[in-house]
């Protein structure tokens, strides 16, 4: 590999975890990456050092450098950077119209489930709130174990649910309304 | 990774400060990321150049700290190579770096003056 192909990577490495940072840190660092890159190659050739070996001190300071790299990342991610708005909208009306799938389905393929448009209002509601909440927190305290609790805990009211839609719609809805609330006032409390 | 002690530099920064303090003597105001890595690597007599994430962390944090202040060099002067950030080291910087070249034999850890970290 040639010391150029492997500055390539660098930057690809750079670009990756620069990304959804402000864009002036991101770009500032990608710069001052580039303008290392350039320095290293044109210092090393005028010492006369081969192209594979230039290419792998490259490497080397690449793969050294990693964990301050996402050290640095983490440390920015928390001062400030924001994932898009847009994305999270998306993710939650995607969720959503996954979620309000599986009935209507149920009822082209069921008589046994029979949902009203009011229904479908009421679990888009709840189902939006939830994931708004998610959202949020996942953003302020950025806690996997939360979330996962959630998910546990909106499987569990679907199991309980079955047997009539109604009731079992309610209950996931209760349980998961309270859930993301708890972890609302949990992110508000770790934010301050 | 060592851990920090609040209010202490870890190793990589304060070589950076000694080295950064050398240039400086030599009438070198300021360096940039690379030429730094070569510094240090000539003067510790290592193989290797410090790491691009480690370097930059290292610099971001000791700009943070109020220790360095770094500006870009202009478009004009660069001739056809990337723009590099331009490092100098801050009054306090200075007066850190000194500090922590006159503790280094006695095995101290420099601090950042008496403000808390």
């Amino acid at each position: 590999m040639t010391p150029e192909r492997m500055a390539g990577l660098v930057a690809r490495w750079v670009r990756f975890y620069t990304r959804d940072l402000p864009a002036p840190i991101a770009r500032g660092r990608a710069d001052e990456i580039d303008a290392d890159l350039h320095d290293h190659i044109a210092h090393e050739r005028a010492a006369g050092i081969g192209e594979r070996r230039i290419a792998l001190g490259i490497a080397s300071r690449l793969v050294r450098g990693l964990a301050a790299d996402a050290a640095w990342r983490g440390r920015h991610l928390k001062t400030g950077a924001r994932k898009p708005l847009s994305r999270s909208v998306v993710r939650v009306a995607l969720g959503v119209a996954l979620i309000l799938s599986l009935p209507l389905i149920g009822m082209l393929i069921s008589d046994d489930v029979v949902w009203g448009p009011g229904d479908f209002v009421a679990a888009g509601v709840l189902l939006a709130t939830i994931g708004v909440a998610l959202e949020l927190a996942a953003r302020r305290a950025g806690n996997l174990a939360l979330a996962i609790g959630i998910a546990a805990l909106g499987i569990a009211a679907g199991l309980v649910g079955q047997a009539d839609d109604t009731p079992g719609l309610v209950l996931l809805g209760i349980l998961l309304f309270a859930s993301a609330c708890a972890l609302g006032v949990r992110a508000a409390h770790r934010s301050r | 990774m060592p851990r920090r002690k609040p209010g202490t530099l870890l190793p990589l920064e304060t070589e950076i400060l000694e080295t950064a303090l050398s240039l400086l003597r030599s009438g070198h105001s300021d360096f940039h990321g690379f030429g730094l890595a070569q510094t240090m690597r000539e003067q510790s007599g290592s193989r290797s150049l410090t790491a691009h994430g480690t370097l930059y962390k290292a610099l971001s944090r000791l700009e943070e700290s109020g220790l360095l202040s770094s500006h870009w060099e202009d478009a004009a002067a660069v001739e056809g190579r990337p723009r590099r950030r331009l490092y100098e080291l801050t009054s306090r910087g200075v007066q850190v770096a000194e500090t922590a070249v006159a503790g280094k034999a006695a095995g101290r850890l420099p601090r950042l003056a008496s403000e808390p970290a």
